[in-house]
């Protein structure tokens, strides 16, 4: 891999991870459409994405550091106490409770999962799926507007209608942390299923965005601690996949922020229809060799 | 929910959890592993977190004296 290919995968890795657009498919799809000749098989490829996921684990890192500092405190405080007294202490509960079933998944099935399916096809028709899961949760969730009889108001009223991520049930906690375990199939968002897991869960689309992105990092930033001895050992170019990480952080931090700022109003609408254009002519160029 | 029994089975479970930790980590157990052999960090990284997250929950469950 050439160091521009090197800083195009960290921008590109950077700028998916956290859009409900699935950057594992687009890591897939986007070297085989250009005709990359490096081999996503090769034993180097896997350290290179988790190193630059620890740029995108950084950017969270970064922009949430004063809430996680809350975080670990109330973890802390309520895990010796025994009983939950602060909202910030029953986020850091849900946040264990969500991680739990992706840390269990992570560890037993997603390097077999990942290499069961790691072809360009798969990753662009499962990016279709992806694209209609989006326009799903967002057509179940007018449902629950019509229901609440909001769907008259504006969509900051409408938006206020819904909790914040300290109210989310542990079982739905659980459940949107094991759908963490779908994005192993390439073309599937981690980001867009657990806030799509979060919005049926009656959350607000930026409180689901924001419970959605602080489940991520734990998850993230382990798995790419606990490979980089195996980076170092592997003889790779460090210096140019750090640069590379750093690229993928520098998007990941502009991909948040303006994402917490989309999902004030915003939906997952238009993620839906670009995951399925993008995978359908996807499809088309890999089908006609294009 | 608070209960004795319920609490020392989740006290039980953090054992059960540290020993396959434990046996992970020593390469003695290979189930569920990538490879037949050697030492597996992750898989023992994951079953001391249970191990933790078991005693919270046990923690949570007991019943507890009020002052």
């Amino acid at each position: 891999m050439s160091l521009a290919q090197a800083l195009f995968m960290g921008l590109l890795q950077g700028a998916t991870e956290l859009f409900p657009v699935s950057s594992l498919g687009h890591a897939v799809l986007i070297p085989s459409l250009l005709h990359w000749s490096f081999k996503q098989s090769d034993p180097s490829f896997v350290p290179f994405l988790v190193l630059l996921h620890l740029g995108t684990a950084g950017a969270l890192l970064i922009i949430y550091r004063t809430q996680w500092v809350v975080i670990i405190k109330s973890f802390f405080t309520a895990a010796v106490r025994g009983r939950i007294e602060t909202p910030s202490e029953r986020l850091a509960m849900l946040l264990m409770v969500g991680t739990i079933p992706a840390a269990i998944l992570g560890v037993f099935f997603e390097t077999r999962i990942k290499s069961l399916f790691a072809s360009p096809y798969v990753a662009a028709a499962f990016l279709v799926v992806n694209g209609v899961l989006m326009l799903t949760f967002e057509m179940l969730r007018r449902r629950a507007e019509r229901r609440a009889a909001v769907d008259s108001k504006s969509r900051i009223e409408q938006e206020e209608s819904f909790a914040e991520a300290e109210r989310i049930s542990f079982r739905a906690a659980a459940l949107v942390g094991a759908c963490q375990a779908l994005a192993f199939l390439p073309g599937i968002s981690r980001s867009g299923v657990t806030i799509g897991g979060g919005l049926l869960a009656g959350l607000r689309h930026q409180e689901a965005a924001r419970f959605s992105f602080l489940l991520a990092t734990p998850v993230i930033l382990a798995a790419g601690v606990l490979e980089v001895p195996q980076l170092l050992a592997s003889g790779v170019p460090v210096g140019e996949y750090i640069a590379a990480a750093i690229l993928s952080g520098i998007a990941a931090y502009l991909s948040a922020r303006f994402l917490l700022r989309y999902f004030r109003s915003g939906r997952l609408d238009p993620y839906g229809w670009y995951c399925i254009a993008a995978g359908l002519i996807s499809l088309g160029l890999l089908a006609f060799n294009l | 929910m608070k209960s004795t029994p319920l609490a020392i089975g989740f006290v039980v479970l953090a054992i059960v959890f540290l020993v396959i930790a434990a046996l992970y980590l020593f390469g003695v157990l290979q189930l569920f592993a990538s490879t037949s052999s050697g030492p597996h960090e992750k898989h023992a990284i994951l079953f001391a977190v249970l191990a933790v997250a078991s005693l919270i929950a046990a923690n949570f469950i007991r019943p507890k004296r009020t002052a």
